[in-house]
């Protein structure tokens, strides 16, 4: 049997899912931290949808997978150099040791 | 490699391309035209496999054509991973793939795939003695990695501009332009941010029409129009190909992260419009990942936008949008079959013209070692083929998902539906549960273009209403509201 | 749930699992794990995985090591992989006292087995590639310390302790703890109460709550730290490279990922997770600083998480005195990860076999009040 692929930047596919679940994870934010889920280079807009509607159907309602996992900057990967400009009147901090 | 052919692209389109050029792959001279996705050049030239997964060595290639997955990364200029659907084609730039040895075309690690056929647990693996998991660490950090680091001269930091902003509109699609223009017209200052180097959003779509039958327009033709509007309005600057990447809540109120090549800009925003789309969603089956696999929007930009079509038969599966892209493939000459439970005059007209159409049935699997070759069917939950298709591409859809991200980022409540996932959850007004955020369009599950176009003007109503009081105004979104119920 | 248990750990964190884990293996398995989210819901799950012997003083260094040692076994022990590489620490001094306080900080590591070195900046740029080494006096490096993936030596030692007996909770969140006299009697949850006589307070960022239900204050403040996570490379990056000018600290994990954060002194005590821009902007300054060729490496995640922070810097640990059987052991600030091997280690080994170890005298709360406070100033980010 070949693979069924839900998140592709990370390969995780359905049978990562379905073990998870039989481990006990029942939330998206554990089976994200477990499989990788969503964390790829398209942080998650092509497998979050099909996690969440997999995660319904095992627990039995689509009010069971009210939340996505809390969704984190940034959107799109972003080079260093693009967020590291100069900005004026941003207050620099010394730091501690 | 041969299949691959370049088509007309018809009448109207808004993607401008400049002169042929040629560009460096893997060490071969290889054309492209000036400006067009570095995916589409390669694609027209028979490139089918642009690197490979982290994990099990599958080959990969685009997919959504639109910035959203990883399947089109590729090394340019000595930078890793590039998204080739966004990045654009130029003179001499040199592109290699990733991963993959000896190369990403021939990976003999695909046979981790092959060895772990149902799945491979790297939780628990080579941890049988202290040793052997020191030993094998070593080997897995060799392994790890998606490219090598950048081996380019570092780019200096780029400019970072600060600036304040009344209305910032997030998606320069037919809700985010129509949000823009009803602030503009309550003479409300607006910046847009489009993620995309042509505004439009679903309205670039070639399949993309407004009202369906005789009176249909097409999106392309729509967008002309308000582009045009756009223009003439003193109040509203468009930035586009600068993506948000953030909305951060602070001490500040909203601050709003976006950057694009040359300069990166963080706007503190009175108002926030989120009009940021939907995400296309391939179906789940077996090797759903194997490249020549497109979402119906990604392959609606390959063949219609950018005139690239890489192999052929095409077959196109979904509801209605799937149709819509099944007539404009057969209208330019291209081999369509079509797999949809929909039945309607168009899809008669489709197999009167000798359109294979197969109904009953869903993607079991797709077969290919490279590049997709076939597709089995069968019927819904069964797992055994009934029917067997030729297929050079397949363009899948399932309902889009909402980009309901960046809302997320600034609290928006959002809700989970099931045939689409989660959207922005905004009342008819588009007002969501953060009193400075609006939403319209797709991401806040307006279900087609038209409707998306409506929600986008009420939100610009609303938000301008939020940022003072106009009786008038009011009486106006009111009468708006009332007249659909 | 069980309805009893000799022991009560609260916090599923690092810290309680790795206690409940020892306890277990030393055939104490009548322990109930409560966490309120699912393993690795707090700063467990949260921090950028650094693993460190230089510190100041005694107890804390011979603590680490003890630590590294465990860490080094984990995966094998727990059949998880934790993904430990020990690249090293690189610490970065651009002014002559920090240069001194390294200084002497490796003749105590050195005295106790650390093998830190002091290394200049031209050597500095051996040991990391590209780095931009200018205005750096002195820098100390110790080949042995190193970084791991903090979710899965929760998920490892959850699994050992889950299979020899001991009972984890997630989802459980403590309503009240009851007391008859000095005696704890029952701990309450929103999933029903567990009998007990003794609780563990390894709550991290919520620990001041837990005790404050037994009317204990704890000096601890939870301030917000962020940290941010960048693509997966090739390795090219091998220790953790920190700049003790303003607490930038980052490293390449063993997917190839740069990850780190930085301190920030404007940071105000709050229970804020919300991530700001004000932390990538300079985070991403700092990074360019001081490794240029990071500038074309692509940012994916930024988070935040909490550090439990004590006035002195080090750990409340042990009993208190108004409430018997109420044991300490949070304000591990941003090194609990690091320290919650040993620990865990040495308070089963109090608690069971009544050995005792000088932190449970040095860190108690007490300690506060009798103003016996030895600040431990390497607390970065």
């Amino acid at each position: 049997m070949a693979k069924t692929i839900v998140c592709r930047c990370e390969d995780v596919c359905i049978e990562d899912l379905k073990l998870g679940f039989e481990q006990g994870l029942r939330e998206l934010e554990e089976l994200k931290r477990h499989t990788g889920l969503a964390t790829g280079f398209c942080q998650g807009k092509c497998c979050i949808a099909h996690a969440a509607r997999f995660l319904a159907r095992l627990k039995g309602g689509d009010d069971m997978v009210a939340d996505p996992p809390r969704t984190r900057p940034l959107l799109h990967p972003t080079p260093v150099y693009r967020l590291a400009g100069e900005l004026e009147a941003e207050p620099e901090g010394d730091g501690e040791p | 490699m041969t299949r691959a052919r370049r088509i007309d692209r018809g009448p109207g389109c808004p993607f401008e391309r400049g002169a042929q050029v040629e560009f460096r792959f893997e060490g071969r001279t290889v054309q492209g035209y000036e400006g067009e996705p570095l995916a589409a050049a390669l694609l027209a030239n028979g490139v089918q496999v642009f690197g490979r997964s982290i994990k099990y060595h599958r080959p990969r290639g685009p997919s959504c054509m639109l910035g959203h997955c990883s399947g089109c990364l590729l090394r340019v200029d000595g930078v890793p991973n590039v998204r080739s659907c966004e990045h654009a084609c130029r003179s001499g730039i040199a592109v290699e793939r990733q991963r993959g040895w000896p190369s990403a075309r021939t990976d003999l690690f695909r046979t981790v795939d092959w060895v772990y056929g149902r799945r491979l647990d790297h939780h628990e693996m080579f941890t049988a003695s202290a040793a052997i998991n020191r030993l094998a660490m070593r080997f897995v950090r060799r392994m790890s990695g998606f490219g090598d680091p950048p081996s380019a001269d570092p780019p200096a930091a780029a400019r970072l501009e600060r600036f304040e902003a009344e209305v910032v509109v997030i998606g320069a699609g037919a809700a985010g332009m129509h949000a823009a223009l009803a602030l503009a017209g309550e003479h409300r200052k607006v910046t847009v941010f489009e993620a995309d180097p042509r505004p439009g959003g679903r309205l670039l779509d070639g399949a993309c029409r407004i009202g369906r039958d005789g009176g249909a327009e097409r999106g392309w033709a729509h967008l002309a129009g308000i582009e045009e509007q756009l223009r003439d309005c003193e109040g509203v600057e468009l930035r586009p190909g600068t993506p948000v990447l953030a909305v951060y809540q602070g001490e500040r109120g909203h601050e709003v992260l976006a950057s694009n090549r040359g300069e990166t800009c963080v706007v503190d925003a009175a108002r926030i419009v989120v009009a940021t789309g939907a995400h296309g969603q391939i179906p789940l089956f077996e090797n759903d990942d194997l490249p020549g696999i497109f979402s119906l929007r990604g392959l609606d930009r390959l063949l219609l936008g950018w005139g690239v079509l890489p192999a052929q038969p095409v077959l196109v599966a979904g509801g209605a949008p799937a149709v819509d892209l099944a007539v404009e493939l057969v209208e330019r000459g291209v081999e369509t079959g079509l797999l949809t439970d929909l039945e309607d005059a168009r899809i008669a007209e489709l197999e009167k013209r000798q359109v294979t159409v197969v109904r009953g049935q869903r993607i079991i699997r797709a077969l290919g070692a490279k590049w997709i070759d076939r597709v089995e069917l069968g019927p819904e939950g069964s797992q055994t083929p009934e029917l067997v298709l030729d297929c050079g591409l397949l363009a899948a859809g399932l309902a889009d998902a909402p980009a309901y991200e960046l809302a997320h980022h600034a609290g928006c409540r959002v809700e989970f539906h099931s045939e689409s996932g989660y959207r922005v959850v905004g009342d008819e007004r588009g007002r969501s549960s953060n009193a400075h955020v609006f939403t319209a369009g797709h991401c806040a599950g307006a279900p087609d273009v038209e409707r998306a176009i409506e929600s986008g003007t009420r939100a610009g109503m609303a938000c301008a209403l939020s940022l003072g009081e106009d009786p008038d105004l009011a009486r106006r979104l009111d009468a708006r509201c009332a007249a659909d119920g | 749930m069980r309805d009893r248990a000799d022991l009560v750990i609260v916090g599923g964190g690092v810290v309680g699992l790795s206690l409940a884990c020892q306890l277990a293996r030393m055939g104490f398995c009548d322990v109930v794990v409560l966490e309120q989210g699912y393993l690795c819901f707090g700063a467990s799950g949260r921090n950028g995985g650094g693993i460190r012997q230089q510190w100041t003083t005694e107890e804390n260094i011979l603590l680490m090591k003890e630590s590294v040692r465990l860490f080094r076994r984990m995966a094998a022990e727990t059949n998880y992989n934790i993904w430990f590489r020990q690249g090293g620490y690189l610490f970065l001094a651009r002014d002559g006292k920090t240069a001194s306080t390294l200084e002497a900080n490796m003749k105590l590591q050195n005295r106790l087995g650390v093998p830190t070195r002091m290394v200049s900046p031209e050597r500095a740029r051996g040991i990391v590639p590209g780095l931009d080494t200018r205005g750096v006096e002195v820098c100390a490096y110790n080949p042995t310390d190193g970084v791991l993936f903090p979710f899965p030596a929760l998920w490892g030692m959850a699994k050992v302790a889950t299979q020899l007996g001991v009972e984890i909770n997630t989802y459980t969140r403590v309503t009240d703890i009851q007391t008859r006299g000095k005696q704890i009697v029952k701990v309450v949850t929103d999933r029903g109460a567990i009998a007990t006589s003794r609780v563990v307070n390894a709550a991290g960022a919520w620990s001041w709550q837990i005790a404050r239900m037994l009317g204990v204050e704890l000096p601890n403040k939870p301030y917000r730290h962020e940290i941010l996570v960048c693509e997966p490379l090739k390795p090219f990056l091998d220790p953790m490279v920190s700049d003790l000018s303003d607490g930038t600290y980052f490293s390449q994990t063993m997917r190839g990922e740069i990850c780190g954060g930085i301190s920030d002194p404007e940071e105000k005590s709050s229970m804020e997770t919300r991530s700001s821009f004000r932390f990538l902007h300079r985070m991403c300054r700092s990074m360019l600083r001081l490794l240029p060729r990071l500038a074309d490496v692509k940012v994916m995640r930024q988070w935040a998480g909490y550090y439990d922070e004590t006035p002195d810097g080090n750990p409340i640990l042990g009993p208190v005195e108004q409430v018997d059987g109420f044991i300490q052991l949070n304000g591990f600030g941003g090194h609990g990860f690091m320290l919650a091997p040993a620990i865990g280690r040495q308070a089963a080994e109090w608690l069971l076999r009544k050995v005792d170890h000088p932190m449970f005298e040095k860190y108690d709360l007490g300690r506060f009040a009798r103003g016996e406070v030895e600040r431990e100033i390497f607390v970065i980010g």
